[in-house]
């Protein structure tokens, strides 16, 4: 079986060399190394032909990768001591997409050490020696929500991350990332995150927030992290998702959106870079891959018009040069070590170039002006069967994944049902 | 008195605090992860005693030449250690440390984690307290850009973005100065350079849209108001197909141009910078062949003439039918991995009613 790929895709640089081209051709070369090894040399003249039968995901060495992460780190690791939220989330929710288990054990220990890590004023943080940290808070949050139980959603004081997220709120809509921290779009999308999976939304908490995305598009069509900063890819689903929860994508110029997205797509190497003549990186698989479907919505797309990027080409890239298959893990390219980061955002990236995920039109809530339809909208979302697009081995498949939250369906599911049983947050607010 | 902890405490690095005359009042609290921990990391025993004599200071809030001290070499080996740095901020602050040298010592700093979100929020906070906005406010750019504070911060975000060319937090830091202080027109001079020095460096352009437009709705310290000076426009034109002449398969300079036009001089987009391309890319120009083989040459005449087809409706069929034709061919000859978008981008183009 053979997509769409062509060694004329490669980059002209127009025989005018600069640091940009020559970085972009050396990455090519590289990654060039591992597709002729898959490409009929009897079709080279005509482009070549791929042959895309032979991917296969190496399940078991990535899972050990993240069993041994998970039962200890190397001092090496120390960099990442105050994003200690991290490593959990990082870890459950790449074995959650890969299928495999999370057995009694592990759910536990994640809910012990995820304690450890609650601020009783609202919010996580790594230990009770820091300052609870919005992007830790959301990690935290998905943490528990991929556990699931009881135990775990009450780990979280809700009303008391309610008051923490108000008191990071700023006068223009945006959060700070941490008391006296910077600001900017990823503050808004994991406190919407949070808010909108903890049933804490109201209109005080959303006000602005749109308003601030919006200018945060640039004049290249992307969403940078504050006004007039670049277009980037990280930004952009943090943005988008964002605007997707406040049900107001419309804030935005789609079209111009969907230009930048789709030039982010790199024709030759097949997955997608996170800025302008930047190089390919695997972790822009979920944050412009992972983009695409909340785009399609946006526009109205019918789940009958495919998404406007060659998800087959992702998919190569992902399988054929992002995964490190002799020590497990997957990575940002070839030659670069993997890490859990790249791992779970790779994964993310592939689960959602393999199932086509959206809203069926018919389903689809219109009230979008209140807050408080959020749990309704977020949770139409799912998998539609006929959008199935696997390249290589069948075993290939991994479980499909929400866009907007970066996680698989049924424990998302779980949450919602848990938070919004219990009573709104005004009550339970008069009632402390 | 030892400014930059790194210096003072390098001397005893091999003594365990614990062991250390400054030390011996203080007990270092411990971290409890619980036995059950998940991904636990092992710390180096440095590291772990440095953090419990950082608890114990931190946990009494104490102000203190020692704290700092210990700050710096908690933040030289984690500078992602965001509360460290904001313990950090208030010791500088209430111990009246000499900010110059606090700027110095982060500037060692940023060269080797010139990626750190946090250094560079700190070093914002540092330069507004060395020299406060306000009262520069009546300051012309000349003035300010003599100014010592201005200058070392102008030298120093050159010099990182030079030896890294498309740092993003170098770029944002220095959007931050120019706006805070309000130096627009030295920022073109460096963005020229940088350009110059890679024609492809999209930080650079878009650094040029933020001096020339502030955040997309004017500068913050002009006129705000969307439609830009023809006179601007044009030199915009000029520049940008100058830049384009080099290497016309370059994404930057189009998704500028097209960019900022459709913004901000909508019409100028077929009056001025279609005739200009339509020149480059006819028979006999030495760059037809390039033009006439990368996909934004094809892509931007599809803005064009859909923006043309809005403004003159007795023209638009015409204008839409060549533009929805340019589709086509990009989605079977010069840009097929996009075929899909550019089938959307067909089917966007529809008459204004």
């Amino acid at each position: 079986m053979s997509y769409l790929f062509s060694y004329d895709f490669r980059y002209d640089d127009n025989e005018y060399e600069t640091e940009t081209s020559v970085n972009q051709i050396e990455v090519e070369d590289r990654i060039g190394k591992l597709y002729c090894r898959l490409v009929d040399p009897q079709t080279l003249s005509n482009g070549g032909d791929m042959d895309d039968s032979k991917h296969k995901l190496t399940y078991p060495k990535h899972e050990q990768f993240i069993r041994d992460a998970i039962n200890g780190l190397s001092s090496i690791f120390t960099a990442l001591d105050s994003s200690r939220p991290w490593l959990s989330f990082w870890c459950l929710n790449s074995l959650d997409i890969m299928g495999c288990e999370i057995d009694d054990m592990l759910r536990q220990r994640t809910v012990d050490t995820l304690k450890t890590m609650h601020c009783p004023s609202g919010g996580f943080w790594s230990d009770p020696w820091q300052l609870p940290h919005i992007v830790s808070s959301y990690a935290a949050v998905m943490a528990l929500v991929l556990v699931g139980s009881e135990e775990a959603f009450q780990v979280i004081d809700r009303n008391a991350m309610y008051k923490w997220l108000m008191e990071m709120k700023q006068p223009d809509g945006s959060f700070a990332v941490h008391s006296g921290g910077e600001v900017d779009v990823r503050g808004i999308y994991c406190a919407l995150v949070i808010a909108s999976l903890l049933n804490i939304m109201t209109p005080e908490l959303v006000r602005g927030c749109s308003e601030f995305i919006g200018r945060c598009q640039t004049f290249e069509g992307g969403i940078g992290p504050y006004p007039g900063i670049e277009a980037h890819g990280g930004y952009t689903l943090c943005g988008l998702a964002a605007l997707e929860i406040l049900g107001d994508a419309d804030r935005i110029d789609l079209g111009r959106l969907a230009r930048w997205m789709c030039a982010r797509h790199m024709a030759f190497e097949g997955g997608f870079n996170g800025r302008t003549n930047k190089l390919v990186d695997g972790c822009y698989s979920y944050w412009v891959g992972g983009a695409f479907p909340i785009l399609q919505k946006a526009l109205r797309r019918s789940p009958k018009d495919d998404y406007l990027y060659e998800r087959a080409a992702l998919q190569r890239y992902v399988l054929a040069c992002c995964q490190d298959t002799r020590s497990g893990g997957l990575r940002d390219k070839p030659g670069k070590n993997p890490d859990l980061y790249h791992t779970m955002y790779c994964l993310l990236g592939l689960s959602l170039s393999q199932h086509y995920v959206g809203v069926e039109p018919d389903k689809e809530f219109s009230d979008t002006v209140s807050v408080y339809s959020v749990p309704v909208r977020m949770m139409q979302w799912g998998a539609l069967p006929a959008g199935l697009q696997v390249i290589g081995a069948k075993s290939n498949v991994v479980r499909p994944v929400h866009p907007v939250y970066g996680a698989p369906f049924a424990p998302l599911a779980r949450c919602v049902k848990y938070f919004y049983a219990l009573p709104p947050l005004a009550e339970s607010l008069a009632q402390k | 008195m030892c400014e930059t902890g790194e210096k003072c405490d390098s001397g005893n690095d091999n003594v365990p605090m614990s062991e250390q005359d400054t030390w011996k009042d203080v007990a270092p609290i411990s971290q409890d992860d619980g036995a059950n921990t998940i991904c636990p990391i092992a710390y180096t025993d440095e590291y772990r005693e440095m953090m419990g004599y950082l608890r114990a200071v931190m946990s009494k809030c104490e102000v203190s030449q020692r704290a700092l001290d210990l700050t710096s070499r908690v933040i030289v080996v984690n500078p992602g250690h965001y509360t460290v740095w904001v313990y950090r901020k208030k010791l500088v602050e209430e111990l009246g440390s000499n900010i110059e040298n606090e700027l110095d010592w982060v500037t060692e700093i940023s060269e080797k984690h010139h990626k750190n979100y946090q250094l560079w929020h700190y070093r914002e906070a540092l330069v507004s307290r060395l020299l406060d906005p306000k009262a520069v406010s009546e300051m012309t750019e000349e003035q300010l850009v003599v100014h010592p504070v201005i200058r070392r911060e102008l030298f120093f975000t050159s010099s990182a973005i030079e030896s890294d060319s498309k740092n993003f937090h170098a770029w944002s830091y220095r959007q931050w100065l120019v706006r805070t202080y309000g130096v627009w027109e030295q920022e073109l001079g460096f963005i020229d350079t940088m350009i110059n020095e890679d024609v492809r460096n999209n930080s650079a352009w878009n650094q040029r849209y933020f001096v020339l437009m502030g955040d997309g709705r004017g500068r913050p310290t002009k006129d705000a108001g969307s439609p830009m000076e023809g006179s601007l426009a044009d030199s915009e034109i000029d520049y940008a197909t100058d830049m384009i002449k080099l290497a016309p398969n370059n994404e930057s300079p189009w998704t500028y141009i097209v960019g900022l036009l459709v913004r901000h001089a909508p019409a100028k987009l077929y009056t001025v910078l279609l005739p200009k391309l339509k020149e480059l890319a006819a028979d006999g120009s030495e760059y037809a062949a390039a033009m006439k083989t990368t996909p934004f040459y094809w892509s931007a005449l599809v803005d064009i003439y859909e923006q043309q087809a809005k403004d003159l409706p007795d023209q638009a069929d015409d204008l839409l039918a060549q533009a929805s034709e340019v589709c086509d061919v990009l989605a079977t000859d010069h840009d097929p991995m996009r075929n899909k978008y550019w089938e959307f981008r067909k089917d966007q183009l529809v008459p204004n009613i």
